[in-house]
């Protein structure tokens, strides 16, 4: 029934385009606070309606040519751009790009709603929000080397930004940081693509095409460009040892800067590995497997050690971000089935989970004034709501069965299994871990008696455009805790195709 | 069919839950939500009456026929849901049915000064009690897991409930984590399993040969990491401490959680997971050592406690060690069993310990309620202060003197026939079980001298809190009735449940079904009760151990109520240092604390200054690399025209000079 | 005629003359004057590179000579910039000294 409705709707080119207008008019005729704030509100959030018409039109279950190295994706649209060169504007999503479609509008309409009252230069503010959604939209439906690229690079200004203008005490070091750091691994990507496209002679830079002919080349080749590729998304998503740009990011960005570059941009490694690095190069993918396995058990080892340690809320929440990106990129090392699902599952999972977490230290930031957990204390007595939400978040993230982390980690810990033996017991030991520093922060945080290094008396619960955007999202992790499969036998299809392009079962 | 409706066991206190945490205040009239909790879970346990009542007509939900759902599909992998009602179900939904019912009844009089509060408070008990029940009805390992692990987390909500407590915050804290480690080692076995056999659910699993894909020594291990998951919920040693710590939360949830239900989940487990225990004898070895151990070494920490609470938490985990002692004998006879040939009472081990298990719930329930009861009345928890309660609190005296009575071991109340089983399955477990028996030798004579320390430390405490002369200040009185009458129930439930064994066919037979399947030519006889009666009498072993149980009540007696015996010079010399090691709780606690802070932490510390000042350090240090090479370079602008025609000139007769040399003739 | 290597001696000695004039001198209109010799160095090398091509190839070759009154053009123009520079650098700093113009450095 959907896809009638949805027949000849160029549903995708819609949802890039409504943001980008809704960006336009803010910075145009963007004058008081209200009509910035309502244009943002209504152009980042049509696209969410539009993205929840595609989940229920979504195509799956059917049985799809083998030996196609891409899924066919649906909801396809191509135009010529520049032929000489074999650009196109291309677009088409299967599974993988099906969940983070999904949170990607719902991510930027709830951050506008929380950033509510900002008052420096919102314009500015609200209409580079706008900007990125147009780019991760982009990043995410883009089947063109050529435009993919562009859109990933759009992403990376309004970010720069944003930390940069609206961000912390130490905002100037951290928004170069992050900028060159992930400028130069875009620009490692950058050198792969076009290393590709030369190799292949073939005058296109579209992915399909392209992912049937570059599994081709020679092993050697294959591998170093993937070495390259593992480099500039893995800087992304963040990899230990290239991660030190994130806790600075995180902790000078202002709560919604944050939320967007935990809850997205993060994914947008993840899904480059995914969708262009291991297709595309399956020989450079069998040969990186055990490398990146290696550096996905020491990113959630590792990040997990170090969160007990801060006494920053926000840097703590930062390090768990690098944890649990690191389950992602165990279970796209296993080169198997189960691993490469659940590592959707979890992006999508750690997006909405992240989005909690971050909005939190939003709110205790902004009430309390302060973030560092020892000054903190009892806090829950003065803000009952948040210190639900704060729990049910923490919980989420910490894998509680019931909510939408655990389906994800335990198929990545079945999927280690499966792959490496008994390895399991080391990543398997960042559970305890996990659990203790979240735990020891909201104790030493939340409970106990109302602490009298700050002061108090100013304190007030979280305000509406506060409250509700971490709700819908606790809703949406219960729900999907309790249902994965809306999620997972979707994402399943375009796996299973992946894979045997790889030669596996 | 009754048994057909069993999904709806866990839905009616699910929706109290929902009703009390969603429906705004002033709809929810009377205090806090209790009556909501209280009509369905009255209406859980009139639907667990009629479930038991069709599994005691034999109908069961098991095996194919027990109905589920698909949960999550994975390339391979599927993890279906569903309900499996057999007779270890029954006596699960029986125990934590009637007791969550009566403990919540009796909230409404305990809970009753808390205010505000009690909305919360009612919502997270009806939450617990609907995910317990979800707990003993999955169908599949994963299912109850995820009830496993929500169990722990509404132990933490309800441990940390009085919040603004720093103690009770990190109670609560640790008592997740502890449990966390066990769950650990609980999923890491999950996984083996599915690796292993391809599938979670029970049908699956319970076959006889489900494990033989694997080599003995991963089957072990998954079996070992499976009971590791026991030891957490279940407070073994060694990750018993939390226990105790736990006794910061409501006295209520004491009772409920900490003594009758979630601290069973782990015997439930090992109980359920019986069929795969088997096929890995080494596994059953370790449960049983680990039970013996856990109960010896609890009763002395109980002997040294002052606080009535803490008495009554390590009272619970001795006897829970029982419970794992028998489950364990039980087990290693069955596998000698397996071996030989048809053999009577194979059922004895895995019956006793789920007998020892029902009536432990009813009795230790009565026991922290009646606790409960006194701290009311009294206002503190510290035996040093109580005395002479006997004559102001007559309801609460006499039901808990029944309920010690019980547990110490005295006939005919029902604590004496299943601990006697108890020691009975060990004592048979000595002589039949193959590989392991001399241990099993070992192992009774601590059951045997857990037995003394029981009665005594029970006794102590009864003594301590009731007989005598006030100590206390201030006015003491009875609880009200919505708090006495519970305890009534209970109390003639604690004399009479023992006599379960005697009716009809009587409970060992009815478990015994419940593990039919196991083995080809497993002979499930029905014991007739006389028989049994007599054989109970006429064992040595029952003698010895009620001798022993006797002797610690007249010791606790001597000392306490007739004050003929002091302890006082017990406080010297070698004894003197026994008791300051019982009384710091032989360090455990300390240990862990020490190794959290000082190695974890201290990794932690190390590692933060690492990802500082080396990966961040390299980082930055390429940025200083950058503006320095820059610095150097720039002082070529030297800013004299004349320097740069100099080079210029050098370069031009450079290039002239490759170009000879090099350039080749043309 | 001479071999055209004389000429070509004679105007890489007087480039060196010049270049030396260039790097060393201290008044900035000496400088501008070594370029000049510099310059007419290089009309020297295009005027004989002119007449001994004629000679070579036997008709009126005339780019070296044409090039060389074009060069000349442009070094009267340069001279003529180079002063003014000159002047201004005069009123400004009071001192045509190149040692002590140094305000474009790191």
């Amino acid at each position: 029934m959907f896809e009638d409705l949805l027949q000849g709707m160029p549903v995708l080119t819609l949802m890039i385009l409504f943001p980008l207008i809704g960006a336009i008019l803010v910075f145009t005729v963007g004058r008081s606070m209200t009509v910035i704030r309502w244009l943002s509100l209504i152009f980042s959030g049509i696209p969410i309606i539009l993205s929840i018409l595609v989940l229920l039109a979504f195509q799956w279950g059917e049985a799809l040519p083998a030996g196609e190295n891409f899924a066919d994706p649906q909801f396809y649209e191509s135009y010529q751009w520049i032929p000489s060169l074999g650009v196109s504007y291309t677009v088409g999503i299967d599974g993988i790009s099906l969940p983070l479609l999904l949170i990607t509008p719902l991510l930027t309409f709830l951050s506008i709603l929380f950033s509510w009252d900002v008052t420096t230069r919102p314009r500015e503010y609200f209409g580079l929000m706008l900007i990125m959604q147009v780019g991760i939209t982009g990043v995410f439906v883009l089947l063109d080397y050529f435009v993919f690229y562009i859109f990933w690079e759009i992403v990376l200004i309004p970010m720069y930004f944003l930390i940069g203008i609206w961000g912390g005490p130490n905002k100037d070091y951290a928004a170069i940081k992050f900028f060159i750091y992930t400028h130069v691994a875009s620009l490692v990507m950058l050198l792969a693509i076009m290393a590709i496209y030369f190799q292949a002679g073939a005058n296109t830079f579209s992915m399909i095409e392209l992912g049937h002919i570059a599994p081709g080349f020679a092993t050697t080749f294959q591998i170093i460009a993937f070495g390259a590729f593992l480099f500039g998304f893995g800087v992304k998503m963040p990899m230990v040892p290239f991660h030190t740009w994130l806790p600075d990011a995180h902790v000078e960005a202002p709560t919604a800067g944050s939320v967007l570059l935990a809850g997205l941009l993060l994914k947008m490694g993840g899904y480059g590995l995914i969708r262009v690095a291991i297709p595309t190069l399956p020989e450079g993918a069998s040969a990186f497997s055990p490398l990146m396995a290696v550096i996905g058990i020491v990113s959630i080892l590792y990040a997990a050690i170090v969160c007990l340690a801060q006494r920053d809320l926000k840097k703590m929440v930062a390090y768990s971000s690098v944890s649990h990106m690191g389950f992602v990129m165990v279970g796209f090392a296993t080169l198997g089935p189960v691993g490469m699902i659940a590592g959707v599952f979890q992006m999508f999972a750690h997006g909405l989970v992240t989005a909690v977490l971050f909005m939190s230290c939003g709110v205790v930031q902004h009430h309390c004034g302060t973030r560092i957990i020892q000054s903190l204390g009892g806090i829950s007595q003065k803000m009952p709501k948040l210190a639900t939400l704060m729990t049910a978040g923490f919980l989420a993230s910490l894998g509680l069965p019931g909510l939408v982390s655990f389906p994800a980690e335990f198929m990545i810990f079945y999927s280690i299994f499966q792959s490496w033996g008994l390895w399991i017991l080391v990543p398997i030991a960042s559970v305890a871990i996990t659990a203790g520093y979240y735990l020891w922060a909201l104790q030493r945080s939340m409970f106990g008696p109302l602490t009298t290094r700050i002061d108090t008396t100013e304190i007030h619960d979280a305000n509406w455009y506060e409250a509700v955007p971490m709700a819908i999202l606790v809703a949406l992790i219960s729900l999907f805790g309790i249902f994965p499969s809306i999620m997972m036998s979707r994402i399943g299809d375009a796996v299973s195709i992946i894979l045997s392009g790889l030669g596996v079962g | 069919m009754w048994i057909d409706g069993a999904w709806l066991i866990p839905v009616f206190p699910l929706i109290a839950f929902l009703i009390i945490s969603l429906v705004p205040k002033k709809w929810l009239i009377y205090e806090g939500g209790g009556p909501y909790i209280i009509g369905l879970s009255t209406a859980s346990f009139i639907i667990s009456i009629l479930v038991i009542i069709d599994v005691l007509n034999g109908h069961t939900l098991t095996g194919s026929a027990s109905p589920s759902i698909s949960w999550i599909v994975a390339g391979n992998v599927e993890i279906r849901f569903g309900i499996w009602v057999d007779q270890l179900t029954a006596v699960m939904l029986l125990v934590v049915s009637l007791v969550g019912t009566l403990v919540v009844i009796y909230s409404v009089g305990y809970m009753h000064a808390e205010g505000e509060r009690k909305r919360r408070y009612y919502a997270e008990i009806a939450l617990f009690i609907s995910v317990m029940f979800g707990l003993v009805l999955a169908s599949n390992y994963i299912l109850l897991f995820i009830f496993w692990e929500l169990v722990g987390l509404c132990s933490y909500l309800l441990i940390g409930f009085w919040k603004e407590k720093p103690s009770a915050a990190s109670a609560a804290k640790r008592a997740f984590i502890v449990t966390r480690v066990g769950d650990i080692m609980l999923m890491s076995s999950l996984i083996i399993l599915l690796q292993s056999v391809g599938s979670l659910d029970f049908v699956a699993l319970f076959r006889n040969d489900s494990l033989a894909t694997m080599s003995p020594e991963m089957a072990t291990l998954a079996m070992v990491l499976l009971f590791g998951g026991a030891i957490g919920k279940s407070a073994q040693f060694p990750l018993h401490e939390w226990l105790p710590d736990a006794m910061e939360g409501p006295t209520t949830v004491s009772a409920l959680i900490h003594a009758a239900t979630m601290v069973k989940a782990g015997v439930y487990l090992v109980a359920r997971s019986f069929p795969m225990l088997v096929q890995a004898p080494d596994s059953l070895a370790v449960i049983a050592v680990i039970g013996g151990i856990t109960a010896l070494i609890a009763a002395s920490n109980a002997l040294v406690m002052n606080d009535i609470k803490r008495v009554l938490a390590y009272s619970t985990i001795s006897q829970l060690g029982y419970m794992m002692l028998a489950l364990g004998a039980g087990g290693l006879i069955i596998v000698a069993f397996l071996h030989e040939g048809a053999h009577e009472g194979i059922g004895a081990g895995y019956s006793s310990g789920m007998f020892h298990l029902m009536n432990h719930a009813f009795f230790k329930a009565l026991l922290f309620l009646a606790a409960g009861s006194v701290i009311h009345g009294i206002g503190t928890q510290d035996l040093r202060q109580m005395g002479g309660l006997g004559k102001v609190m007559k309801v609460t005296s006499i039901t808990m003197l029944l309920g010690s009575l019980s547990i110490a071991g005295i006939p005919p109340f029902s604590g004496f026939w299943s601990k006697d089983e108890v020691l009975a399955t060990t004592f048979h477990a000595y002589e039949n079980a193959a590989a392991y028996n001399d241990v099993f030798l070992l192992l009774w004579i601590m059951g045997v001298a857990t037995a003394f320390m029981t009665a005594f430390y029970m006794f102590r405490m009864w003594f301590m809190a009731f007989s005598g002369t006030q100590r206390s200040e201030g006015h003491v009185h009875e609880s009200p009735r919505v708090m006495t009458w519970p305890l009534i129930i209970l109390a003639s439930l604690a004399v009479g449940s023992g006599f379960a064994m005697f009716i009809g066919s009587g409970f060992f037979s009815f478990m015994s079904e419940s593990i039919a399947s196991i083995g080809s030519n497993v002979v499930v006889e029905a014991v007739d009760p006389v028989e049994q009666l007599v054989e109970i009498f006429s064992s040595p072993l029952t003698y010895a151990s009620l001798i022993v149980s006797v002797i610690g009540l007249l010791t606790a007696y001597m000392i306490y109520y007739k004050g003929k015996w002091s302890v006082a010079n017990l406080s010297k010399g070698i004894a003197g240092r026994m008791q300051r090691l019982l009384a710091n709780r032989y360090y455990i606690s300390w240990f862990y604390d020490a190794f959290a802070y000082n190695i974890v932490y201290g990794m932690s510390l190390v590692a933060d200054i690492f990802d500082r000042y080396v990966i961040d350090g390299a980082i930055n240090g390429i940025a200083w690399l950058s503006r320095k090479t820059g610095e150097i370079l720039r002082r070529g602008q030297t800013g004299y025209v004349q320097t740069y025609v100099a080079v210029i000139l050098l370069g031009a007769c450079l290039l002239i000079l490759f170009l000879v040399l090099f350039g080749g003739g043309r | 005629m001479i071999p055209m290597i004389d000429w070509l001696i004679f105007a890489v000695l007087l480039l060196m003359v010049g270049a030396y004039g260039v790097l060393t001198a201290k008044n900035g209109i000496i400088v501008l004057m070594s370029i000049e010799i510099m310059l007419n160095s290089a009309n020297i090398s295009l005027v004989a590179f002119s007449a001994y091509s004629s000679e070579l190839h036997g008709y009126n070759d005339l780019m070296g000579q044409v090039i060389a009154l074009a060069s000349i053009t442009v070094a009267a123009a340069e001279v003529a910039v180079g002063l003014a520079i000159l002047l201004v650098l005069y009123k400004r700093y009071g001192t045509i000294d190149v040692d002590k113009m140094n305000i474009l450095r790191w």
